[in-house]
């Protein structure tokens, strides 16, 4: 009985104890409930200030400029050097519709490229522009999205001593199952890193000595089908692109690695490999499989492994040093010729060509460079030949005029396979209007 | 009983892969250092974000590489600066062929939408002027009030593509923008003192900080944009900062610095190397950062 009041007090105490407990609690959440809240409002607070100190400002800008003009504000582009109207708190900032809104907007993108060379040669032959300045090259290009899922580029170009001609014209697929994206239609194939460019994007005035030769004059473009996609690795510090693809037969004018027959299909493959040193320093390595046909009653029966090292590496955001090298192998089956009397003429199976350029943009308007080639002929008998291969010794200084013109002066020095030798001055001017985009290399 | 416990296993299994499929950060490229770091300032660790341009380089004239093609490809969101200051955006977006990333697609965004833009022609343009900008000064972020308006575009795109995150990016932005707003009152009140005054830049890339500092810059080193300077151009600019005691030369890093020490030697103004871009230098950390550093270079720069 005497223990009943403490039995009561002590429930009482444990029930106002935990009363106490459970009180506490929700005044702790209750707190901090009101701390976020006030939060919150000075937050609020704060950006409902800094918005009306933006109106005053804008305000107060309106109100100078029809001040001064004695009217609507009109937004001045900054014009000639010594009269640039004066900017900062003056200019009503004009909000510009992102997308056009005009049929204009489903135009292509129209570039044009000009490329003017002078050539001057000890040489007497009536060559490609020699001993003379030639038009050499007019580029069109065309290039819009079709629809969502691919592309068309196209390439035409003119010139003051041949037909005009198509360059490319290839549609562009993406989106392909495997990340794959395909071109179909008539392009430079990645058969070699040189050839691959178009002549404006090149280092020097003239294509290297082994893509001359081998691939044509003025590089490789043929009809055909390319897939390319980036390999699946697990690691980042090297990028794997492999493009394959079937081109139709021959090469380019002039070009000595196939025969001529278009029907005979010649395939390709490429692998490049793409490091990310540092932010100034990049470099690559390719690998270029290429097979095809030499006449007509027999396939691919010339093999040729292609193999290019570039290193980029930039000493000041302007100042840029690039060397580049290729080498091109072949391994040529049936390399002889049947004369009609049944002598043979054994040709080299393994002819092979190479170049090395060191390229230096040593300020925004001024560049230098120097190539080594050196390529052994194609179906030529070597006994005839005084020495196995040609080899040549450029040099070239460029002028950059502007993001848009620049003027090159190369010398070149060759020394032929046949014998003899010969002395060339290029003179080249490259200038482009409009929108001009060539594709990524 | 057993059958019951291996599929039991297995679907908790793949819950848990699904789950760790649908945390995986969401993958984020921005042309320019300053936009990657205010992605990466509203997303947190709900993004993955990779700049294309180095910040050391001028943004104008970079040369995407394979490895950019790559991130580019297997991006989710791409934020670039719109207009026409990354011409080489379309040749990357071609190459990686990510069509989701294309003008218009669910995972492009233009930052200038909705920027107050300033020198906006009013008159038809040729290349007789340089390399001009049709659609207005594209260097827009290098005022903080245009910032506020890009890192709210930012959220809002961040919210749709992962609607799972939002209240943590709405978090994110609230935050920074009231460490803005608190910078923003501050740098006014630096530059100040100054309001008014005039410096010579190098390329015409400093007028969205130069309005927001109340300063005024009307000549550059470049005669017309893109030209690099030519010995006209600092003749004539050589009188023009010695009658008006010019202060200061202003450039970015990626420009040569001889045109402008030159000049600086000439005159006895300074040659101040402000950031473009964040992480230009070490200092340029973050946009806060790099506001903080401009500031205070281009007011020692203005102060007797």
């Amino acid at each position: 009985m005497k223990s009943i009041p403490f039995i009561i007090l002590g429930s009482v105490l444990f029930a106002h104890a935990a009363w106490a407990d459970a009180s506490s609690e929700e005044i702790a959440a209750l707190r901090q409930r009101v701390q976020e809240l006030t939060e919150s409002v000075r937050q609020l607070h704060s950006t409902v200030q800094s918005q009306q100190q933006r109106m005053t400002d804008l305000e107060r800008a309106n109100a100078q400029l029809q001040q001064v003009q004695g009217g609507p504000s009109v937004v001045q582009v900054p014009a000639q050097s010594g009269s640039t109207p004066t900017i900062g708190a003056l200019g009503e900032p004009v909000r510009v519709p992102q997308v056009a809104s005009s049929l204009s907007a489903f135009n292509p993108e129209i570039g044009v490229l000009a490329d003017v060379v002078g050539r001057l040669s000890e040489s007497s032959a009536e060559g490609e522009g020699n001993d003379k300045l030639s038009a050499r090259e007019l580029e069109l290009v065309f290039g819009h999205p079709v629809d969502p899922y691919s592309r068309l580029d196209i390439t035409v170009s003119f010139s003051d001593f041949e037909a005009a001609s198509l360059e490319e014209a290839y549609i562009t697929h993406w989106g392909l199952p495997g990340e794959v994206k395909a071109r179909v239609g008539r392009f430079r194939p990645p058969v070699s890193k040189a050839s691959a460019l178009h002549r404006d994007s090149l280092d020097t005035v003239d294509e290297p000595l082994f893509v001359e030769q081998y691939l044509g004059a003025e590089g490789l473009s043929r009809t055909g089908a390319e897939v390319s996609g980036f390999l699946p690795v697990p690691w980042e510090a090297v990028t794997h692109h492999l493009a394959a693809g079937v081109l139709e037969g021959g090469v380019g004018e002039g070009g000595t690695l196939f025969g001529s027959v278009r029907r005979r299909p010649s395939y390709y493959a490429h692998l490049k490999n793409f490091w990310d040193i540092s932010d100034t320093t990049n470099a690559e390595l390719g690998a270029t499989y290429f097979t095809g046909s030499r006449d007509d009653d027999s396939d691919l029966e010339v093999n040729a492994l292609g193999l290019d090292a570039t290193v980029v590496h930039y000493i000041t955001p302007t100042n840029k040093l690039k060397w580049q090298n290729e080498v091109y192998l072949q391994e040529r089956d049936e390399a002889v010729s049947v004369a009609e009397d049944g002598t043979e003429t054994l040709f080299r199976d393994t002819p092979w060509g190479f170049y090395s350029l060191l390229d230096y943009r040593f300020s925004p308007r001024l560049g230098a460079g120097g190539r080594f080639d050196y390529i052994e002929p194609v179906d030529v008998d070597p006994v005839t030949l005084a020495h196995a291969g040609d080899t040549a010794w450029s040099g070239y200084l460029t002028f950059y005029q502007s993001e848009f013109a620049r003027w090159r002066l190369q010398f070149r020095h060759t020394n032929f396979a046949r014998g003899g030798d010969d002395n060339t001055v290029f003179l080249q001017g490259t200038v482009a209007i409009g929108v001009h985009k060539h594709q990524l290399q | 009983m057993r059958c019951l416990r291996i599929l039991l296993l297995s679907s908790w299994a793949i819950a848990i892969s699904g789950s760790a499929e649908g945390a995986r950060p969401l993958r984020v490229v921005a042309t320019l250092s300053t936009f990657a770091d205010l992605a990466k300032t509203v997303g947190g660790e709900h993004i993955e974000v990779a700049a294309i341009a180095s910040p050391k380089f001028n943004p104008h004239f970079i040369e995407p590489k394979p490895s950019d093609v790559l991130k580019t490809k297997r991006a989710e969101l791409f934020i670039h600066a719109g207009l026409d200051l990354e011409l080489w955006r379309g040749p990357l977006l071609d190459a990686a062929g990510n069509t989701k990333l294309f003008a218009g697609g669910p995972g492009e965004l233009d930052l200038s939408t909705g920027i107050a833009l300033l020198e906006v022609p009013t008159r038809s343009l040729s290349r007789a002027e340089g390399d001009i900008h049709l659609y207005g000064n594209p260097h827009y972020w290098l005022s903080p009030d245009n910032v506020r308006t890009m890192a709210q575009a930012i959220c809002d795109k961040l919210c749709v593509l992962d609607p799972q995150h939002e209240q943590e990016y709405h978090r994110n932005l609230r935050s920074f923008l009231m460490r803005l707003d608190e910078k923003i009152a501050e740098w006014r009140s630096r530059f100040a003192p100054y309001k008014g005054r005039e410096a010579v830049g190098y390329h015409n890339e400093w007028v969205y900080l130069m309005q927001f500092a109340g300063l005024t810059m009307r000549h550059f080193l470049e005669p017309k944009p893109g030209i690099p300077p030519t010995p006209r151009q600092l003749e004539f600019l050589e009188r023009y900062v010695t009658t008006q005691r010019i202060p200061a030369v202003v450039q970015a890093t990626y420009f040569p610095k001889g045109p402008a020490e030159s000049l600086a030697k000439r005159t006895g103004a300074k040659v101040i190397l402000l950031c473009q871009n964040v992480r230009e230098i070490p200092a340029c950390s973050d946009y806060v950062a790099m506001m903080d550093y401009n500031v205070e270079q281009l007011a020692r720069a203005l102060s007797p």
